[in-house]
């Protein structure tokens, strides 16, 4: 019996072979919209089923690989991962039909966006450091392919200093693993790669505090790159400048959460075991990022570049949340506080799609992203302004949507434990709101700019896709239980295993 | 008796040669010798494969046949295999072909020789029993001047290298009245005592250098592997660098094992200087077959790794040395693959009608993709490996020797040795670059089934064994396991 998982990975990559294999645009994309959906169907379906089942951990799958070494099939989904494989099949599946009318060698753009999502749903199941670090590298190929053969005038300096830049955080972080593994061993241990196991029995490891703070700061680092937090977020905009819309959409939509996700799966159970300072290290990541973003974005001509800056910014929020969860403070309010994070995830992915394909329309119909040479595309282009409004109103974090939601529980869970970090966070809303209102306004409101040139309403194919978006994230602003309940009962559980009371 | 038996192999290979070369003086059709040498290979790997772990010593212990020896001498059969089958393509229309499958298989006779000795001197009479035929080889194409110079390069180098692990290894019979290998560590005492045991070392040490190409003995492979034909390229990177691995693995971890010390420290600088600048200098490179040079330089300073961890440490030792020969296995089939690509490209511009470099400059592969896309691909998947990216056999490979070094307690050089695989992503994704987004300068051209075939063999082995790599691991465990006692 293959379980859910494993089909999920068996449909996907035979369908990015098969996609990769046709001959015309109508055959890619039609394969790979009935894979991709299919997929996504399979997701819903263990949404369902997960919250009937109501555990902790489920749809778990473990296969020897190689034994020698410890390597174990291990696969599994609880409140964390689930919300994150949903957001990984709901942004692919709708980057399918935007993609609908993509003309330059489209069997391989399809093929690519099937590949990227059989990665991307690898990292977030997995439950073996082996088989996690393949699938988290592997999401470099078809990204660094995205970029580099579809992007922009810069693009192979794009595409290389994303991949060699984000390739070098990984390795430091293998570094990491490879540590934590050896002193499972040295410890009398069997060897093994079992994520579970490790963490459980990381706090009992011979370690002297060189290694247990080296051990923290190589997977911190490695995930702080790919969230990106500042200073280490240079290969963010060049990457989503030259990237194609597409591109942007997964890697600010997925990508970027991985570093995220990475935080809650493997930083915060250790935390204990590393140094009290660590918890302000990520705190004032979090503050440096939330408070450069936004300023950043308010100087940025190309509007595209300034959303990849909100991002940094909002990406800040999660790491505020990791931090938060794990300072001395009460249960409640640090169980709030990861909750948000794990939801801001999914909520920031939804949200920057819809911001990300806006930008794609906009460059698709008028030929340019600068600011400043567009204008009132409001007035020729209403249904398309009407969607993209809403989703910079959702990405300032307006109540109703799902940013409100994961940034209030960000917040409120954050202030008792660290209320000075929080009132910083404060002073960069009022400023996210400016940029994003700004902009707005040039772009889209006051006179129509003629020298665009004629323009049309987006194409039904980007309409559907931003719409769908925009209805999740009304929808799960107006009642996030489905998945604000699952994230809430893996923050809970993730709180009980670190001490009572936080650190620091 | 049937020990003897295990000596099938070699000798077969040997038989081959000679046949080759004689029957090459009656028959027209000389490139029906290619599959006869391509059988006899695929004959012999099969019979290695079978006795895959015998375990027998030969002719007064003066040859060995265990896991380790058999490890390797599939390597070297495997490489010899890929190399051929190419060759049926790149020498298609050679009038002296005949010639140049001797050869290449009398090499490969040497490289599985130097595996089954235990003897310092069968050793290096197997080591010249490589050299000469590919001092030839490198410049079989013998109107074109680069690979003149190559040959010249590589025959000065490797004749004065060979002079210096001569003498290294006369000191060792001076001081230990034995070249015998087993007797050597039985007289370990000596050698500890000896004052003149670190300079044997060193020179034995330096005379591997060149052949291994570590830096600084390294300045003649980015010239013999650009001069030489793609195909020889492919043989000496993959084969003949692999011989010297598998001759200081035998004589450093048995014969000098007493001395460790000493060689630690040398095995650690040269492996942190050989993959730096191997590294830094491949990145800057515009020749390909210069850039897999370099790269293959960086290589060798990954698979001595395993030294410094096997001298620091003996509780990592067989998984560092484990480490290693898988190491220098995928960096055997990754390279063996890439250079027959380049011949390829070299095919390709000469079909276009330009002049034949050898698939050379890195612009030669502008809109690969385009024009040849199976080879595009192939080339994709062999770089990705050599550069380390999962799910591929290089990948597997660096993480158990990485894995290894953080073992020993070699923090420094683990990081060290990410560090520089990190880097070198750089190069091998601007080849992929060029082949994916170049604009192509030619036409879509049929891709010649010798270059596929064994570009394609080589890929399969790098995702099989990628995906699946238990039972190989086991097997370079036993390896480990049969050299260290």
């Amino acid at each position: 019996m293959v379980g859910y998982i494993s089909s999920i990975f068996a449909i996907l990559f035979i369908g990015a072979i098969v996609t990769f294999l046709t001959k015309t645009r109508e055959q890619a994309r039609m394969v790979a919209v009935l894979t991709s959906w299919t997929t996504l169907i399979i997701a819903i379906l263990m949404l369902f089923e997960y919250r009937a089942l109501g555990g902790i951990e489920n749809f778990t799958e473990i296969y020897k690989w190689i034994p020698s070494i410890g390597v174990t099939y291990h696969v599994a989904v609880d409140g964390l991962s689930l919300p994150m494989v949903l957001l990984t099949t709901i942004i692919c599946a709708l980057c399918t039909i935007y993609a609908w009318e993509e003309k330059h060698r489209s069997n391989q753009f399809f093929a690519l966006i099937l590949f990227i999502e059989f990665a991307l749903i690898g990292v977030f199941v997995s439950l073996d450091f082996f088989l996690f670090f393949i699938f988290w590298e592997f999401v470099l190929i078809p990204m660094f392919f995205f970029i580099g053969v579809w992007g922009g005038p810069k693009k192979d300096y794009a595409a290389i200093k994303f991949l060699v830049y984000t390739h070098i955080s990984s390795v430091v972080m293998l570094l990491g693993i490879f540590s934590i593994y050896y002193f499972n061993i040295k410890a009398g241990n069997p060897a093994t790669f079992d994520i579970p196991t490790l963490l459980s029995a990381y706090p009992a490891l011979p370690l002297t505090d060189f290694w247990r703070n080296f051990i923290f700061a190589a997977l911190l680092f490695g995930f702080l790159v790919k969230m990106p937090a500042v200073p280490f977020h240079t290969w963010l905009p060049d990457a989503h400048v030259e990237a194609p819309t597409i591109g942007s959409i997964l890697l600010a939509g997925v990508l970027l959460k991985m570093g995220g996700y990475g935080l809650f799966r493997f930083l915060i159970p250790m935390i204990p075991n590393a140094a009290d300072f660590f918890v302000y290290v990520i705190a004032l990541f979090a503050i440096v990022s939330i408070l450069y973003a936004p300023f950043a974005a308010f100087m940025q001509p190309d509007i595209k570049k300034l959303i990849a800056f909100s991002s940094i910014g909002h990406m800040g929020f999660i790491s505020l949340g990791v931090a938060a969860s794990i300072a001395g403070g009460g249960e409640t309010p640090r169980i709030f506080a990861a909750s948000g994070a794990m939801f801001q995830l999914f909520a920031h992915g939804v949200i920057t799609a819809v911001l990300f394909g806006s930008a794609g329309i906009i460059e698709h119909h008028t030929g340019t992203r600068i600011i400043q040479n567009l204008g009132g595309l409001a007035k020729k282009m209403p249904k398309f302004a009407f969607l993209m409004i809403i989703g910079f109103l959702a990405s300032i974090g307006f109540p109703g949507t799902v940013a409100f939601i994961a940034e209030f529980s960000i917040l409120a869970g954050s202030f008792p434990q660290m209320p000075f970090f929080v009132v910083l966070a404060l002073i960069s809303i009022p400023i996210t709101v400016l940029y994003h209102l700004w902009a707005i306004q040039r772009a889209m409101l006051g006179p129509y700019n003629e020298s665009i040139g004629k323009v049309h309403d987006a194409a039904w194919y980007e309409l559907t896709a931003l719409a769908v978006w925009v209805a999740i994230i009304f929808a799960l602003g107006l009642y996030p239980a489905p998945i604000f309940e699952m994230t809430h009962t893996a923050a809970a559980n993730l709180i009980d295993v670190l001490p009572k009371g936080g650190i620091g | 008796m049937t020990d003897y038996f295990l000596l099938f192999p070699v000798l077969l290979v040997i038989a081959l040669s000679f046949f080759v070369i004689v029957a090459g003086l009656f028959i027209k059709q000389k490139r029906a010798l290619g599959y006869v040498a391509i059988a006899g290979l695929l004959a012999a790997f099969l019979i290695t494969l079978s006795d895959v772990n015998a375990n027998a010593s030969l002719f007064y212990n003066s040859i060995v046949v265990d896991p380790f020896v058999q490890f390797f001498n599939l390597l070297f059969l495997m490489v010899s295999l890929l190399v051929c089958i190419a060759s049926l393509e790149y020498y298609r229309n050679n009038p002296n072909q005949d010639e140049y499958y001797a050869l290449l298989l009398l090499a490969t006779a040497g490289m599985m020789f130097v595996s089954l000795s235990n003897d310092l001197i069968i050793l290096f009479v197997g080591f010249e029993l490589v050299s000469l035929p590919t001092y030839i080889l490198a410049g079989f194409d013998k109107r074109n001047p680069h690979s003149m110079e190559a040959s010249l390069k590589y025959f000065i180098i490797g004749a004065l290298s060979s002079a210096i692990l001569l003498f290294g290894i006369s000191f060792i019979f001076g001081i230990t009245g034995t070249t015998n290998l087993e007797t050597i560590l039985k007289q370990s005492h000596v050698l500890a005592s000896s004052p003149i045991a670190p300079l044997a070392m060193i020179l034995i040490l330096v005379g591997f250098g060149f052949k291994m190409a570590l830096v600084p003995f390294h300045m003649w492979a980015p010239d013999t592997y650009e001069g030489a034909p793609s195909v020889v390229s492919a043989f000496l990177a993959a084969g003949s660098k692999t011989v010297a691995f598998v001759a200081a693995f035998r004589v450093f971890l048995i014969a000098l094992i007493a001395i460790k010390l000493e060689w630690y420290i040398a095995f650690a600088i040269l492996a942190v200087i050989t993959m730096s600048v191997g590294n830094v200098i491949a990145i800057a490179q515009r020749s390909v077959k210069r850039m897999l040079a370099y790269s293959s330089i960086a290589h060798a300073g990954y698979v001595i790794i395993a030294f410094v961890v096997i001298a620091r440490s003996a509780d990592t030792a067989q998984y560092a040395l484990a480490g290693g020969i898988l190491h220098a296995l995928s960096h055997a089939i990754g390279k063996a693959g890439a250079f027959i690509v380049t011949a390829f490209v070299g095919y390709m511009i000469m079909k276009n009608g330009g002049k034949d470099s050898g698939g050379d400059s890195i612009d030669d592969y502008d809109g690969l993709g385009k024009r040849a896309p199976v080879t595009a691909l192939l080339m994709t998947i062999l770089l990705f490996s050599l550069a380390g990216i999962p799910p591929t056999f290089g990948f597997y490979t660096k993480f158990v020797l990485f894995l290894s070094a953080i073992q020993g307690g070699l923090l420094w050089l683990a990081i060290i040795a990410v560090l520089n695989s990190a880097l070198s992503v750089y190069y091998y994704a601007k080849v992929v670059m060029r082949i994916y987004w170049g604009e192509p300068k030619g036409e879509k051209i049929i891709e010649p089934t010798g270059y596929v075939l064994a570009a394609l063999l080589a890929v399969i082995a790098i995702i099989v064994l990628g995906v699946y790599p238990e039972p190989l691991y086991k097997l370079a465990m036993n390896a480990a396991e049969a050299l260290m006692h």
